[in-house]
């Protein structure tokens, strides 16, 4: 799955630490989840939507 | 699902380290509380000592759950992965090995270290498996993470 993470971060000027500790993730699971090397569960996922506030789909997207 | 107003730290290194302290503690009092209070011959001894370590391995999934429960979903799955697949084949690697040696056991001369009587050597055995899952398990966890960077 891809994901636009790192992109919507770098606009809001945060760092992985401070995505971390708005998801109540570990930074090691920011940095996988960004390089698309672990899929989030679907209450991680709703929960990454909502920091940003946008949808799910908006943010993850098939291969 | 969580409250996403307060979204708490997740356990980190120093939680699972507290984890590994506890249940050596725990151990060793069930080992230390054993040999005093288990010290009894027949049915009561047995049971005093099943007791004490009933109740420590009690208080120490306490503790384990406590840390699971605290950790991310991404470590939670990392844990599992390498359970699965390094715990495992640490084990039949080791099962493997140990059956080997069993079959020849006539040509072999066991370290003394490893007991003399069918106990220990069971027990020995038992610990030998043991080394070769956490080891399979640590390389796993490792490699998982290694991978998901």
């Amino acid at each position: 799955m891809n994901n636009r993470l790192k992109v919507l971060r770098a606009e809001r000027d945060w760092s992985q630490a401070d995505l971390a500790e708005q998801l109540g993730v570990s930074r090691q699971t920011v940095n996988a989840l960004e390089t698309g090397r672990y899929d989030p569960s679907l209450p991680l996922a709703f929960k990454i939507a909502r920091v940003f506030g946008q949808p799910i789909e908006a943010i993850f997207t098939e291969d | 699902m969580n409250n996403p107003s307060s979204p708490r730290r997740p356990h980190g290194p120093g939680a699972y380290l507290l984890v590994v302290g506890a249940s050596l503690v725990l151990g060793g009092l069930a080992g230390a509380a054993s040999a005093f209070l288990g010290d009894q011959p027949g049915p009561v001894g047995t049971a005093v000592t099943a007791a004490l370590v009933a109740a420590a391995m009690a208080a120490g999934f306490t503790v384990c759950v406590w840390w699971w429960r605290g950790i991310d979903e991404a470590a939670r799955e990392a844990h599992k992965w390498a359970w699965w697949w390094g715990g495992s084949s640490g084990m039949s690697v080791g099962s493997v090995l140990l059956l080997t040696l069993m079959l020849r056991a006539e040509e072999q001369s066991l370290p003394a270290k490893l007991g003399s009587t069918p106990a220990d050597i069971f027990v020995s055995g038992m610990m030998c498996i043991l080394l070769f899952q956490l080891a399979g398990y640590t390389l796993a966890w490792a490699g998982w993470w290694l991978k998901h960077r």
